[in-house]
């Protein structure tokens, strides 16, 4: 008899232990944010899982954003694919085709969460718009600012306008060059990126079909004057010896070419200004941030959303499902919104973030976090700077790097463009006969 | 008189000297061969300062225990070392096992289409991880495998070579031996158990080292089917010590701390069993 | 060989693990790559559109894919001269009767056990222009200063000496093996018979060691195609420019970044059309140019 009692005492035992700990739901969040950021990310993660005791959100870093997208779908094949998945802006047609995720304004209407969408920089809502719905949550949004060394100016005796030109650039570089204050005038990522925030800047689609928005692109328009302009700067730059490569999507090796002074320019994400500060802090120079330079004689148009946003999958149960939410709701909120803000450079989202902001007096002693927003506030609407849509950005991507990289070789814009074109124009083809679109 | 003593000079060095030279040659190629690996540990020792200065430092420096502790833990070395480890010695008795029993089958018996079967398992060795590689993904991620041990595992348990290798020396082995084993009344299995087994040491001994520094150094299958960091093997933690760190860019030093805790493990395998790879394997011509 | 166990059906049994193995893990995804390889796929396998020969065609008048071929080629050639001449040159050396012959053995062969991963961690340290040595050293020495990564040829030299440094000692240990197996009494008659040292090597040892060699070319063959993808993968990841985009670099580039199934299976098939290829060759001409004993 004492032999049951206690066998039975033991199971309850047990039982009760796994009812406990299937309290908590689970979200598994996988995410591209590495060093710094992966931290913070995890701070705001533990933060939350304190507050919402039944939900347990499982943060991972997957690697770069094109990794934690491969990841994304080969774990969908799997059939265990993340609650929420922090994508590239690039990825949206991908991530729509997939059918895998649910539209953000539907999930919001299902579990009744609430985001005040009103409160959102109205560009970082419209890149993630499709057809009108909400696709996803936008959440790290930047664009590409100018960075420059102020000492090192004032050494060579040249100032940095806030809205520079192709022509001022070059003129700094030569000045820099030619006082033996730096080694190279400029850099930036060898990254197709760039290409596509000139393009929109220059007022040009990408793609047609209104860069991929009213149906799937057919065509790229890299032999439109905007793109030949732009690559012929990148030419010229290279030859001149005033821009540093720092190798192809080199983001750390730029970084460092700018914080060890090597260049006295660069152009990058706006979610460097947290480092770029620190670096220039600890190197005794002063960093200043203007508008990306345009060329003399085109209108400046503005820039498009870069970073990315937040998907939830589909095909859990209601639980997960509610859980993911309120962790999006949680990550949208303005408290994580300045926090994140602040922490990296990627700029507020919510307007509110921005007027607690300016009422402390923030942006004044730290007007360097300001110029993303203002270059976006000051942004033309349109399908130019409202970014291009297409599944193939991969393809894209690596064909105008490799333009690039034969031009840097010698080859002819003309011709390593035309070449590009070829390739990509029929890869999106490819992709839209595929989607039987 | 003196020209005989000038050829007892000559007789007397030549070997001396076609030694020294030997010695010589010998070791310079070695020094050769390792000066890269010499220069790695070296530069494991030296902090980013002694690192960075121009022109570069060769002695040791000062921030080795530093090093040799970030690298393991940034890089979480230990633990991908472990799964490696449990991977390498799963598959490595497997397949020994495996081989053992297919080349048992081959060797002691007859049935129909050996002939065929044998050729069946040769033919794999056409069949490389690339060409197959996209199915294979595909495959193992629709059975539930994806980021799994059993992912890294069970795709490598059979072995053409392993199989060949236990049957050219089964086919060496006296055959006065099965029938002495027929006689007695002792099994195949005992047979295998007992008697082939301890006289293959040397093959199980050659197939140990090239199976353990094969899985050790898997990139490629590692890299796709594995998507979280805690299952992962040795080799992405490889492939991380080029990624800039957090302080923005690469860190040699520690990235050199890194690359020879990495290749300890198949290096201290290679000369502990270095006589049977040399034995087993090395011999083309069975006499 | 007539002494054998008398079942019938218990060698099926212990051959059933292996051929299941086989079957499934092997056999069966290089079927599916054919098949695969008449498709255009995306999101790995979730859309597929029924292309016929499409992916071969565009494959062959491509012109990045033939070049990735043509560099393979040359790479593989790369590996295999540089690699067999050194390794049987210190192989000979290595063979003399000397003291403490063991240990230097040990220590031209060990970086065998060095993963194509490792290997290229270190000599991208090498090469770094700041803070590796080979630039310092070509300085001093010779008064240039390549940009080895940036520079389309230098990045493909660059591999190549990545590589067959690793593949040294593995090629060391054959041709050592195979040097033990020709008879000492074949090169004495020959000197006997007043032979100098070169022809001696030439007429007598190298065709003996002919079946080493002839597996050591294949073998490098497949490492140079298929081993050294950890290699490119951390030293230049194909580049700079498709320099060094080796066809299972481009295979892996089209399968995994561009998730492009269709292509990337074509892609598969035609690498094992070249394995068949090198191994048919490797059994056919065993039987004719190679000399065996005697």
């Amino acid at each position: 008899m004492k032999r049951v009692l206690v066998i039975v005492m033991l199971g309850l035992l047990v039982f009760s232990g796994l009812v406990l700990a299937q309290e908590k739901t689970k979200v598994v969040f996988w995410h591209a944010m590495s060093g710094t950021r992966e931290a913070l990310i995890q701070r705001m993660v533990d933060n939350f899982n304190l507050t919402h005791p039944g939900i347990e959100v499982v943060a991972e870093y997957k690697g770069s954003y094109r990794d934690t997208l491969n990841a994304a779908q080969a774990a969908a094949v799997a059939g265990n694919a993340p609650n929420v998945l922090h994508s590239f802006e690039v990825g949206t047609q991908q991530l729509l085709d997939m059918g895998i995720f649910a539209l953000a304004q539907d999930v919001i209407d299902q579990y009744g969460v609430v985001i005040p969408w009103q409160d959102y920089l109205e560009p970082a809502l419209n890149y993630y718009k499709i057809g009108g719905v909400q696709a996803s949550f936008p959440w790290n949004s930047s664009n590409s600012i100018l960075y420059y060394n102020k000492t090192l100016l004032d050494k060579a005796g040249v100032t940095m306008p806030r809205e520079p030109t192709f022509e001022d650039i070059v003129a700094i570089s030569r000045a820099v060059i030619n006082a033996g204050v730096a080694e190279g005038g400029i850099t930036w990522p060898m990254h197709s990126w760039f290409f596509e925030q000139w393009m929109a800047e220059l007022g040009a689609n990408l793609l047609n079909n209104d860069n991929g928005r009213s149906g799937y692109a057919t065509e790229i328009n890299l032999l439109d004057p905007a793109a030949v302009t732009i690559m012929n700067w990148w030419k010229q730059l290279y030859d001149e010896g005033l821009w540093i490569n720092p190798g192809r999507e080199s983001w750390s090796q730029a970084r460092q070419n700018f914080t060890t002074q090597r260049v006295a320019m660069m152009i990058s994400s706006t979610s460097d200004v947290n480092l770029t500060q620190n670096a220039a802090f600890d190197g005794g120079w002063e960093v200043g941030t203007a508008f990306m330079p345009v060329p003399l004689g085109f209108d400046r148009h503005g820039v498009v959303i870069g970073g990315g946003s937040l998907w939830l999958t589909k095909g859990h149960s209601d639980a997960e499902m509610k859980a993911a939410a309120e962790f999006v709701v949680y990550m949208s909120q303005v408290a994580q919104d300045i926090t994140w803000h602040q922490s990296t450079g990627y700029f507020a989202l919510r307007k509110t973030s921005l007027q607690a902001l300016d009422l402390e007096g923030w942006y004044k002693l730290h007007p360097n976090y300001k110029t993303a927003s203002d270059q976006l506030a000051e942004s033309q609407i349109s399908t130019a700077t409202q970014g291009a849509l297409s599944g193939v950005f991969p393809d894209i991507r690596t064909y105008i790097e490799d333009a690039a990289e034969e031009v840097y070789g010698g080859a002819s814009v003309t011709d390593a463009l035309t070449k590009a074109k070829g390739l990509i124009d029929q890869a999106l083809v490819d992709y839209k006969e595929l989607m039987g679109g | 008189m003196a020209g005989k003593k000038k050829m007892l000079d000559w007789y007397f060095w030549r070997p001396r000297l076609s030694t020294l030279s030997t010695h010589l040659v010998l070791f310079l190629a070695a020094l050769f061969i390792a000066s890269p690996i010499i220069f790695a540990v070296i530069k494991s020792t030296q902090s980013t300062a002694q690192i960075s200065t121009y022109p570069p430092q060769f002695g040791i420096g000062s921030s080795m225990a530093e090093n040799y502790k970030v690298a393991w833990q940034r890089y979480n070395l230990g633990r991908l070392m472990v799964n490696t480890f449990g991977v390498a010695i799963s598959v490595m008795v497997g397949k020994t096992i495996l081989s053992l029993l297919a080349a048992l089958a081959l060797v002691y018996f007859d049935f129909r289409f050996k002939g065929l079967i044998f050729i069946f398992i040769l033919v794999t060795l056409m069949m490389p991880v690339p060409v197959r590689i996209v199915p294979l993904f595909k495959f193992v991620s629709s059975l539930g495998w994806g980021n799994t041990f059993w992912a890294l595992t069970v795709p490598f348990l059979a072995s053409a070579t392993g199989t060949f290798l236990f049957r050219q020396h089964f086919m060496s082995i006296p055959t006065s031996l099965v029938d002495a084993a027929r006689v007695d009344g002792v099994g195949p299995m005992r047979f295998l158990w007992q008697i082939l087994l301890p006289m293959s040491m040397n093959t199980v001994g050659a197939m140990a080292v090239i199976e353990f520094v094969y899985l050790w150094n898997q990139y490629l299958w590692p890299l796709i089917i594995i998507s979280s960091n805690k299952n992962q093997m040795i080799q992405m933690g490889v492939k991380q010590l080029t990624v800039s760190g957090p302080e923005g860019m690469v860190h040699w030093g520690i990235s050199m701390a890194g690359v020879v805790i990495t290749m300890l493990p198949p290096l201290i395998m290679f000369i502990l069993l270095q006589e049977q790879f040399m034995r087993g394997f090395a011999l083309t011509e069975e006499k | 060989m007539e002494s054998k166990f008398p079942s019938r059906r218990l060698p099926l049994l212990i051959l059933l693990p292996t051929l299941f193995v086989c079957g499934m893990f092997l056999y069966y995804p290089l079927a599916q790559s054919f098949s695969w390889s008449l498709l255009r796929a995306a999101f790995m396998g979730l859309r597929t559109l029924y292309v016929g020969t499409q992916n071969y065609v565009r494959l062959f008048t491509s012109s990045a894919y033939l070049h990735s071929m043509w560099i393979s080629i040359v790479f593989a050639a790369g590996v295999v001269l540089l690699g067999l001449s050194i390794s049987l040159g210190i192989a000979l050396v290595a063979n003399r009767k000397v003291r403490g012959a063991r240990i230097y053995r040990t220590a031209l062969i060990w970086p065998y056990a060095l993963s194509p991963a490792v290997a290229g961690t270190i000599w991208l340290f090498l090469f770094n222009p700041t803070a590796g040595v080979v630039n310092f050293v070509l300085e001093r020495t010779v008064g240039i200063s390549p940009d080895w990564v940036t520079s389309r040829n230098l990045a493909i030299l660059l591999v190549v000496t990545a590589a067959v440094w690793k593949n040294l000692g593995y090629n060391i240990v054959f041709f050592l093996a195979g040097l033990q197996n020709v008879p000492g009494q074949v090169i004495e008659a020959a000197r006997i018979d007043g032979a100098s040292a070169w022809r001696c090597f030439w007429k007598v040892t190298l065709p003996l060691l002919s079946p080493t060699a002839f597996f050591l070319l294949i073998m490098n063959m497949i490492y140079a195609f298929f081993g050294v993808f950890g290699l490119v993968d951390v030293l230049t990841k194909g580049g700079p420019a498709n320099a060094t985009n080796i066809l299972i670099y481009n295979l892996y580039r089209d399968a995994f970044q561009h998730n492009k199934w269709g292509m990337a299976s074509a892609q598969s098939v035609i690498l094992f059309v070249m394995v068949v290829g090198f191994t048919l060759l490797q059994f056919r001409t065993t039987g004719r140019k190679v000399h065996y004993g005697g």
